[in-house]
């Protein structure tokens, strides 16, 4: 049980940190509120299903198609839908919740309702302290936290990560450096639409597909960085292991716990705005005129 | 002449805050802009470094109303009216705004690598981290520390060091004393007289009106959105009405 509660909250915590993250991401370069951050997710979840079932490749090639596809997709949605309506903070939240709906309604009407899966990619399980662990579970644990050293490697060492990190804190005078805030924004939306896709290639071959499997992690990665500070990526890490244990710890100890998961991490969410607003590592945005 | 600016307006929405504004900056001269609070000195360099362009390209179709600039402005010997703020950096045209606005989550090291943002050139780059730290030996001693925890008087330094790595040939300085104690008050402006010795030409904001003029090779006062005159510093204070109606002095 111990073993079970940590190994879920690890993954769980991974795969949330990794969209929370990019949730943060372009919440800060460009202060766009993206609801449908997870719609990508569950869209490169379906790209990698459709790259194995028709195109007949093999799950592992699949996964590294989707990946550009999902960045293309996502780009391409934000220039035609976002872009134009960035600056009003209303359009954009109902415009990002549209554009979610559209995605799920594309995979409903062209694949139904039903359940849809993709075989993992290394099969068998080993024993961990007595527990049997599927060596699945532990390759998506371990390309998690692979690839959250990576992100914070390309924010902290190079060039694109020190424009995306200026901007996010004060797009102004960002461009007084000579950044292109415009350019910067699309790297954001690559790299955090990128993010998403991950976290779906990750979770693939270990939950079923449906059409509104956007809508649970949603509700986790908001939660999440609220806890964590909005627009700050430490916070996002730190709030993303927070509600991934807590998540495995209700579904784990509470009988019938996985009805609750969504209704704890609101009550975290709305607990932490009326004690402490800002979250645990509050980011204080520079005011624009 | 390094900066050329003719026949400026800027209105938002109804309300003009620059209004016909000529004025110039030769290489190697200190240029002061002066005038009272709400005169549109910080306007008039937000528009000549493309901000208010910016502002203007953002604010389109929200409720913030219609930003509206007219008139040329040139920068050694280019025309940069309609340039974007992040290619007129490019030219050596370098802003260092007004409330300092250090990346407050950054450590010092990076704010000054974000200042020399758009130079790979390493060893240029080496050496101007070398200027500021000469010039700021306290930056030097705290380059790890997140930004957001320096005093004001530190993060003005941080401030002018960032634009200093940006490689400024015409540096605008945005009221870089407010909010500083006297004794760092002088700090800023003898450092700003060393800048100037760096053969940087600046153009200086400030309300500390008898301390410029005493440094400034020409002085505009600003009132207004206007123009209202320019000249000496010895010039200016013998005219009793600019002296009383718009110094303040």
């Amino acid at each position: 049980m111990l073993m079970d509660i940590i190994i879920n909250g690890l993954i769980n915590g991974s795969v949330y940190a990794l969209l929370a993250i990019g949730f943060s991401l372009v919440m800060g370069v460009a202060r766009i509120v993206n609801i449908a951050h997870t719609a990508f997710y569950m869209a490169s979840a379906y790209f990698i299903y459709m790259g194995f079932t028709f195109a007949g490749l093999s799950p592992l090639l699949a996964m590294f198609c989707a990946l550009p596809v999902t960045v293309a997709v996502g780009l391409a949605c934000y220039r035609l839908f976002i872009k134009p309506i960035q600056e009003h903070e209303a359009a954009v939240l109902i415009g990002t919740i549209a554009l979610a709906i559209a995605i799920q309604e594309a995979f409903l009407m062209s694949f139904g309702g039903s359940f849809l899966g993709v075989p993992p990619l290394i099969k068998g399980y080993t024993w961990i302290l007595g527990v049997k662990v599927t060596w699945q579970h532990l390759l998506a644990l371990g390309v998690a936290l692979l690839v959250l050293l990576a992100v914070r490697l390309f924010l902290m060492r190079t060039s694109v990560g020190l424009a995306i990190r200026s901007t996010a804190q004060d797009r102004e005078v960002a461009n007084l450096m000579g950044m292109n805030v415009t350019r910067v924004a699309m790297w954001a939306v690559a790299v955090s639409v990128g993010l998403a896709a991950i976290a779906g290639a990750i979770v693939v071959p270990l939950v079923v597909l449906d059409p509104h499997m956007w809508m649970h992690p949603l509700i986790m990665m908001l939660a999440i960085v609220v806890l964590g500070g909005l627009g700050s990526i430490e916070g996002s890490f730190v709030g993303a292991y927070i509600i991934g244990f807590t998540e495995a710890l209700v579904v784990f100890l509470i009988p019938l716990g996985a009805f609750l998961k969504d209704s704890v991490a609101l009550s975290i969410m709305i607990l932490v705005l009326l004690i402490r607003p800002e979250g645990l590592f509050g980011v204080v945005f520079e005011e624009e005129r | 002449m390094l900066l050329d600016v003719t026949n400026l307006t800027v209105c938002y929405d109804k309300a003009m805050l620059i209004n016909n504004i000529s004025l110039h900056v030769d290489r190697g001269e200190l240029v002061s802009l002066v005038g009272p609070n709400g005169a549109g000195k910080s306007t008039l360099l937000r528009t000549i470094t493309g901000l208010v362009a910016w502002e203007k390209e953002n604010l389109r179709g929200t409720t913030g109303g219609d930003v509206t600039i007219e008139g040329q402005v040139s920068f050694d010997g280019q025309r940069i009216e309609r340039m974007p703020a992040h290619e007129i950096v490019k030219l050596g045209l370098v802003h260092c705004p007004e409330r300092r606005r250090p990346f407050r989550e950054m450590t010092v090291y990076d704010n000054l690598l974000a200042g020399a943002y758009l130079s790979q050139d390493k060893e240029s780059n080496a050496k101007n981290l070398a200027t500021v730290y000469k010039l700021f030996p306290v930056l030097a001693e705290r380059s790890k520390q997140i930004s957001g925890t320096l005093s004001g008087g530190e993060q003005q330094m941080l401030a002018i060091g960032r634009a200093i790595m940006s490689q400024p040939k015409l540096l605008l300085i945005d009221e870089p004393s407010t909010g500083l104690a006297p004794l760092l008050r002088e700090e800023v402006f003898q450092t700003i007289m060393e800048i100037r010795k760096l053969g940087i030409t600046i153009l200086l904001v400030e309300q500390e009106v008898a301390r410029v003029f005493k440094m400034a090779s020409r002085n505009y006062v600003l009132s207004s959105g206007k123009i209202i005159a320019e000249g000496q510093g010895e010039q200016l204070l013998a005219d009793e009405v600019i002296r009383k109606t718009y110094l303040g002095l």
